[in-house]
């Protein structure tokens, strides 16, 4: 099915984003994949249309417009606050069914106001489906991955166990997984005698010492990849870890703050509950919550619809905060969107520009409001 | 009699000298082609079976067309060169030589890591440290793939596509870890790398595949199955 010709002309969608105040842009549908490969890891490599150019470079058929739209915004130097609007097909490999599909959405760029901007990124997409003839009921899912981190900050676990859980955190399943290994205690690796008496000794020194040697020998001193010191000390690390018991309590914790749902409105209280009876500093995050809620209201988003899920975000690594999905009662999505400070960085920006956008599924719109805009 | 069975086996190197052996021991013994600069001939006591020399690679991509009934290869090369082969191809045997594995090799110096979860940790804070993703270098892009993503679920890294020599890799500064086959794991050692403990991602030696296809008349599937049962060790 083609969505463009379910809706009435291509025209209405460009009309409904200048609607919302954002401006037109237009990105190339042939991409350059490194940045998406860079930023979702080798796994999107077999979801994506790849191709090379004549000169060897890596390309590939968009699979989404963020990135392409954050690329186009740091090749054009842009320093201030922009709100792009797009539509177009981006292109996914699947076993059965199609491989295009029409998307049209916002990335609201370099706002440093992120409460006001999540804020209006949510309301602008539920007034694009609105607009598109989206007249039934929807509901939206809201997570944030900020308050996770704060939950797992509070809770003072080792550096390891940080960053196992913020990456799991997205995935139910290797969150899961990720929760029941910390459980168990790890013996201290199984290492030679000229780099265990160090490690025991806690000799930081003498331990690097004995890592460049080995290093030096393998010809990896300057190989540019890990060196000395970061192997000592996730070695030291894993060596302390061996001799403290998991901390039963905190996996506990974790567990009860993954299991908190509510309706938005009582979603910052039902925090600030959790974090007063567990003993959390989570005021900082928690505030942030309730600042982006408080704007919702400001910019007439209808937040009864809205529910927080505490343990839904996106496992990667460059949304960092708010993130949400507009489903129909079924469940299927018709538009996700999120925050992404992290990325602009990550695909060259030289310094942090905040960014947040959603995406509407034109095709699911389509089917799910019968063609009928 | 019905349609010549057609098997496809190796054109050179030990493993063509194994499967002719293994043939010639089954009671299939492979006429010398007629003129050496041929591939086909045929089996001197089966006048229905048909044998294509082919590279091991093509043998594998082969099975995946169905254009030829019976295939022996490295299991490697079937699971890496061929998408979904579990649903493609049938292993009808393990033929017990050609013996390698393909593994997940880190620096021998990375004394923090033992395992896939270990080297998932230093992926996953790789880019912070670092400014860029942890590279492995190989030629086997799928089984790394399954391997990291979905077996293990990582997926911050990047495949860096590596011909030969993949275990100079680190020390020429091309990658950080590689995955790549070893048969004694003394190349490995040589150039200062180990194995992880659960970095075994396939224990591939020869084997004898077929496509799987519905609706082989009863006399060639006959005929199939005996040839498999005469070649399993």
């Amino acid at each position: 099915m083609n969505a463009l010709r379910s809706f009435s002309a291509r025209a209405d969608i460009e009309t409904i984003l200048s609607q919302l105040g954002a401006e037109r842009l237009d990105v190339p549908v042939l991409q350059p994949a490194d940045p998406f490969l860079d930023t979702a890891g080798e796994e999107l490599r077999r979801r994506i249309f790849l191709s090379e150019s004549e000169t060897g470079e890596t390309l590939c058929l968009r699979p989404e417009f963020t990135i392409p739209v954050c690329l186009q915004h740091i090749g054009a130097g842009e320093t201030g606050h922009r709100r792009y609007g797009y539509v177009g097909t981006v292109f996914r490999q699947r076993r059965a069914g199609g491989n295009e599909f029409l998307q049209a959405g916002i990335e609201d760029i370099g706002d440093a106001d992120s409460a006001r901007a999540d804020a209006r990124s949510l309301g602008d997409a539920l007034a694009f489906l609105k607009a598109l003839g989206v007249t039934g009921k929807t509901v939206t899912m809201l997570g944030d991955q900020a308050v996770f981190a704060a939950v797992v900050s509070g809770l003072g676990l080792p550096q390891s166990w940080t960053v196992r859980l913020s990456h799991a955190f997205g995935d139910r399943q290797t969150l899961e997984a990720a929760l029941d290994a910390l459980a168990r205690p790890v013996p201290a690796p199984d290492v030679p005698a000229d780099i265990r008496e160090p490690a025991e000794a806690r000799d930081r020194a003498a331990l690097v010492n004995a890592l460049s040697m080995r290093l030096r020998i393998a010809g990896l001193e300057n190989s540019g990849g890990r060196d000395a010191g970061e192997i000592a000390d996730r070695l030291l690390a894993r060596f302390d870890a061996a001799e403290i018991a998991p901390d039963e309590t905190a996996l506990a914790t974790l567990r009860a703050f993954l299991a908190i749902t509510a309706p938005l409105a009582a979603a910052a209280d039902a925090l600030k509950a959790f974090a007063t009876g567990n003993g959390l500093d989570m005021d900082a995050a928690i505030a942030g919550f309730a600042a982006r809620e408080n704007e919702m209201d400001k910019a007439g988003v209808d937040t009864s619809t809205v529910s927080y899920d505490a343990a839904f975000g996106r496992a990667l690594d460059y949304y960092t905060a708010l993130v949400y999905e507009i489903t129909t009662p079924d469940g299927l999505v018709l538009a996700g969107g999120g925050r992404y400070d992290r990325l602009l960085t990550m695909i060259g920006a030289k310094s942090a520009v905040p960014g947040v956008g959603f995406s509407v599924w034109l095709d699911r719109v389509a089917a799910f409001s019968g063609g009928a805009v | 009699m019905s349609a010549p069975i057609t098997i496809a086996i190796p054109s050179k190197g030990r493993l063509k000298e194994e499967t002719l052996k293994r043939m010639e021991a089954a009671g299939y013994p492979v006429e010398p082609p007629k003129d050496a600069r041929t591939y086909r001939t045929v089996v001197a006591n089966h006048p229905n079976v048909e044998v294509a020399f082919l590279s091991a690679s093509e043998i594998a991509r082969e099975l995946g067309n169905g254009s030829i009934d019976l295939g022996v290869t490295g299991e490697d090369l079937v699971r890496e060169g061929l998408p979904d082969s579990e649903n493609r191809v049938t292993r009808l045997a393990q033929l017990g030589f050609g013996h390698a594995d393909v593994v997940v090799a880190v620096p021998e110096a990375w004394f923090d890591v033992a395992t896939m979860a270990d080297l998932g940790l230093v992926a996953a804070d790789f880019r912070h440290r670092h400014g860029r993703r942890l590279r492995i270098a190989t030629k086997y892009w799928r089984l790394t793939q399954t391997h990291f993503s979905q077996t293990h679920g990582i997926q911050l890294y990047r495949i860096i596509e590596s011909l030969g020599a993949t275990e100079g890799a680190p020390a020429a500064g091309q990658a950080d870890v590689i995955v790549d086959i070893t048969s004694t794991g003394s190349t490995l050692r040589a150039n200062f790398l180990k194995v992880l403990d659960d970095g075994v991602i396939l224990q591939s030696q020869a084997c004898l595949f077929a496509p799987k296809r519905d609706g082989a008349d009863a006399a060639r599937k006959q005929a199939i199955d005996a040839f498999a049962a005469a070649l399993t060790p």
